[in-house]
């Protein structure tokens, strides 16, 4: 008995390890593919940030100088401020009123396909082409102050070019968002809200009770990706202002530090702050979802 | 089964052998010929006449294929500099002096003047054909010369006519103070014509308005040592004041709506939104190309100054260098010594002047319209300041030209940030 059980065991371990095997070989290109790719210019970039290198001659290590000097560095805080104001005031709004667009939408009418499609279509568009089209809106004789009626110098202002950019992104971005939550949504059984329904449930109760909590999973990715999408903005705040008038965020300052100024040390330094403050505010967002979960 | 494998062998052996011919090729292909890169920046009366110049080198050196490319205005200096730092950089650069001076001496990325390849006896005999100073743009502290000029240029201003005598002013008296520009300014304005616009464009372009004013009010960016900023001083103050009282308090322009179109920096001045403008050479020439009306009614007028009896100006050159890591570092100067010696064609087509000496009383000159004002420009000139890191010097007087210009912040206030900026920027 003991020897069949051997006889018949040996060859299915020696298969499945084979298996294994050819598994592993085959996923090794594209393992090759991404450590060269991605995790050797991530483990570069840590690298450099302790050296000042200015692309021409040999690196020097520096230590810590260059995270000492983003601590002290007025023109560093200025960056990550206008990064926060950005992300605070563009994906919030764009956030809720994707969940409200998509909730608005979630329905078998007809031609709500064709309305879908319309939120989705800047999400289609470059960040370039859209930066350009609004160039044209905001500029001070543009279709926003001939609508409004107002002289409002939106590129060119510390007070309006940062909302500037805030409303040309929440246009560009709320489209994304849209099409998450529908997802989302059209995955819940009808019959939850029925059934909240006949147990006599407002509309407003079920999506607060019901559809929001069914939600969650993809709330919480929704909620990470904004954090990251406006974190690595870049292409609006080069066409539109350059990064003046308060809106030099944190990408744009990376990229004029190593490519204008050639401090890649520097600029490599706020790259890894910027992954560290990625990770740790991801880390804290899945947790709240998962703490509200339990 | 066979058929297969004879196929794949066929194959493999064409896919080795293009892997080869692309791993041999070099920039020496076959039959020795030699193939040299060549970057600009964009200007298009200048890449017209290039493209001629290489095509005429070309027929005369069959052993010889330039590949010319143009970089757009705004990318440029950030091109050039990644593609040098990894080797991958043109052997022939065209670029301006203040990058020379700042970045591309300092850190050894030019090779020095081949003056045999150009058949000089000595770097001397190569600058005794230039008016004294003009090669400084790209000279080495120790001396060494890098490079050529095919550009030259020294400020003036320029009047619409047709404007001006619409505003009941006479063209033939222009403005000489920045007094006079603020007083016809709002006359223009109040007729219903152009004013007078600075350009809102790049950081370097700011800064070099700037340093206009501050050569006539007897200021500067950092001291002579290049350890501290100055731009915060009274003469600095007095500067940006200037340039303030002219948009915000006399109005004749409007910094809000001024054209941003790096690639068309006269948008303003073609289309008649401003009558004056700050002008180059190079000016003349691409706003008779891009707009002959404009052109038509144009006057080149000396550069107003803040004192007309101390008058002063600001140089600038391009030149031609040749990159330290070119395999091909003598046909590139060849090829350099042929352009630089085009100096009536450059005149006449492009309205590019090369400092030579004697230039003014050459038969393009002749042609030149306004000479007795570029003349003029050129014998009160100097070079802009530059130093280490001049990107992060020039971003803060960006910044403090907007907060001033377009935010309305006082102008002392405006230049002690940018002072601020300027000593974290420079070297200890």
């Amino acid at each position: 008995m003991t020897s069949t059980t051997v006889r018949t065991f040996r060859p299915a371990r020696s298969a499945t390890s084979r298996r294994k095997w050819i598994g592993a070989a085959f996923a090794v290109p594209a393992l090759a593919l991404f450590g060269a790719f991605a995790i050797y210019p991530m483990a570069r970039v840590f690298y450099i940030s302790f050296f000042d290198y200015d692309l021409t001659s040999a690196p020097r290590w520096v230590g810590l100088q260059n995270y000492r000097y983003l601590m002290d560095s007025d023109s560093f805080q200025a960056s990550l401020t206008a990064t926060v104001f950005y992300v605070g005031f563009t994906y919030v709004p764009a956030v809720l009123l994707a969940l409200v667009l998509a909730v608005g939408l979630d329905t078998r009418l007809p031609g709500s396909g064709f309305i879908r499609l319309l939120y989705f279509a800047p999400v289609a568009m470059s960040w370039v082409a859209v930066s350009i089209i609004w160039r044209l809106v905001l500029q001070p004789d543009g279709l926003l102050n001939t609508v409004l009626g107002t002289h409002v110098n939106w590129l060119t202002s510390d007070s309006s070019a940062k909302w500037a950019l805030v409303v040309t992104s929440i246009w560009k971005e709320t489209g994304l968002f849209v099409i998450l939550f529908l997802a989302g949504l059209q995955r819940i059984p009808p019959e939850l809200r029925e059934a909240a329904a006949i147990d006599g449930a407002g509309r407003l109760a079920i999506f607060r009770h019901v559809t929001l909590p069914l939600l969650k999973p993809v709330t919480a990715v929704v909620c990470v990706m904004a954090v990251i999408r406006g974190c690595q903005s870049f292409s609006a705040q080069v066409v539109l202002t350059g990064g003046s008038f308060d809106t030099e965020v944190i990408n744009l300052y990376v990229y004029k530090t190593a490519f204008e100024s050639a401090r890649m040390g520097r600029a490599s330094a706020v790259a890894v702050l910027l992954f560290f403050v990625l990770l740790l505010v991801t880390i804290v967002q899945l947790r709240i979802f998962r703490s509200r979960e339990r | 089964m066979k058929q297969r494998r004879w196929i794949s062998a066929v194959m493999s052996a064409a896919l080795v052998a293009m892997v080869s011919a692309a791993c041999s090729s070099s920039d020496s292909g076959g039959g020795g010929k030699v193939r040299l890169t060549f970057w600009t920046h964009t200007h298009p009366p200048m890449i017209d006449l290039n493209k001629a110049l290489i095509k005429e080198y070309e027929a005369k050196h069959p052993n010889v294929e330039i590949k010319y490319e143009q970089i757009p205005n705004t990318d440029f200096n950030t091109k050039m500099l990644a593609s040098l730092s990894n080797g991958s950089g043109p052997d022939i650069i065209n670029m301006d002096d203040v990058a020379l001076r700042g970045d591309y001496i300092p850190k050894n990325l030019l090779a020095p003047l081949d003056f045999k390849a150009m058949g000089a006896d000595s770097q001397k005999a190569i600058e005794d054909k230039y008016i004294d100073g003009t090669l400084a743009g790209a000279t080495g502290p120790d001396g060494t010369l890098y490079g050529l000029p095919t550009e030259f240029n020294a400020t003036a201003f320029a009047i619409n006519t047709e404007q001006f005598r619409k505003a009941g002013l006479d063209p033939a008296d222009p403005p000489a103070t920045w007094d006079e520009v603020a007083a016809d300014g709002k006359k223009l304005v109040a007729a219903g014509q152009g004013g007078f616009n600075f350009l809102y464009l790049s950081a370097g372009q700011y800064t070099q308005q700037l340093q206009i004013l501050l050569n006539e009010t007897g200021g500067s960016i950092v001291d002579k040592a290049g350890k501290k900023a100055t731009i915060d001083n009274p003469q600095g103050v007095a500067a940006l004041g200037i340039w303030n009282k002219l948009i915000n308090v006399d109005k004749v322009g409007n910094a809000h709506t001024a054209s941003r179109d790096a690639t068309a920096p006269f948008a303003d001045f073609e289309a008649g939104k401003t009558a004056m403008t700050i002008m180059y050479p190079w000016g003349v020439g691409q706003i008779a190309q891009d707009n002959p009306a404009t052109a038509k009614n144009m006057a080149v007028v000396p550069l107003p100054q803040v004192d007309p009896a101390n008058p002063s100006g600001r140089w600038y050159g391009y030149y031609e260098a040749v990159n330290k890591a070119s395999k091909h570092k003598a046909e590139a100067w060849k090829f350099i010594q042929y352009s630089a010696s085009q100096s009536q064609r450059w005149l006449t087509d492009v309205n590019f002047i090369q400092p030579l000496k004697g230039w003014a009383q050459s038969p393009a000159a002749k042609k030149v319209p306004f000479l007795p004002v570029w003349e003029q420009a050129y014998s009160q000139g100097r070079f802009d300041e530059v130093g280490h890191h001049w990107n992060e010097v020039q971003d803060a007087v960006k910044s403090a030209i907007e907060d001033t210009v377009l935010n309305g912040k006082p102008a002392d206030a405006s230049l002690k940030k940018a002072a601020e900026t300027i000593n974290e920027a420079l070297p200890d």
